[in-house]
């Protein structure tokens, strides 16, 4: 089934084509928590491979590649959002599927960008910034 | 979400995940994930909810991990 309806597709690809630089997605693989009841028949890893390739095909400037267990990810699968083959610290850990799906369309979005979408007052804020943050954001698919 | 990935992208000392709960239960459990979405920084949680760019800076500086 695709991930998309072909009206999202067509949406999807339109905000791509703005992209103002490329963005690689790294599908991380590797050891993978038991879910919760019911979602036990999901290959997450596999799915998550399927629905990352599907999105690198709607634009020339998204690409997608398969890594098992890269460096500091602790979390399978997860996807890792790299601006220019970056690594900027942008991952979604899970298989981003449902509503979550927008989250990583909206991760590739941000990370095409060349200038943060930030307002400038918070930019100052975080230009002061005098330790390391580790955000995690939990979400659900519903 | 995008609030928390756009802060990354703006800063080299953030990152930022969105963590898809239901696949990860036993750490979900741990961060007392009851309503999403669940804001936790560097392990500890902070607060629920989508709130507007100023007040999830606001927020994440002032975050405390004791």
């Amino acid at each position: 089934m695709p991930i998309f309806r072909p009206e999202d597709e067509v949406k999807v690809r339109e905000l791509f084509d703005a992209l103002e630089r490329p963005v690689e997605l790294v599908v991380a693989l590797g050891p993978e928590e038991t879910p919760l009841h019911g979602a036990r028949d999901v290959d997450f890893g596999a799915e998550t491979v399927r629905v990352v390739e599907e999105l690198c095909a709607l634009s020339s400037s998204v690409s997608c590649r398969v890594e098992e267990e890269p460096a500091g990810v602790t979390r399978f699968p997860a996807v890792l959002v790299r601006p220019e083959g970056e690594d900027v610290g942008v991952r979604y850990d899970g298989l981003p599927w449902g509503y979550e799906l927008s989250s990583l369309v909206g991760a590739v979005l941000e990370a095409g960008r060349r200038e943060p979408s930030l307002r400038p007052e918070s930019l100052e804020l975080l230009a002061g910034l005098d330790r390391d943050l580790a955000i995690d954001v939990f979400v659900t698919p519903t | 979400m995008l609030l928390a990935y756009r802060c990354a992208l703006a800063s080299p000392r953030i990152t930022a995940a969105a963590v898809e709960s239901t696949e990860f239960p036993t750490l979900a459990e741990e961060m007392e994930v009851w309503a999403v979405p669940r804001i936790v920084v560097n392990g500890v949680p902070q607060w629920d909810g989508a709130v507007p760019e100023r007040v999830f800076l606001e927020r994440l500086l002032a975050a405390t991990f004791g």
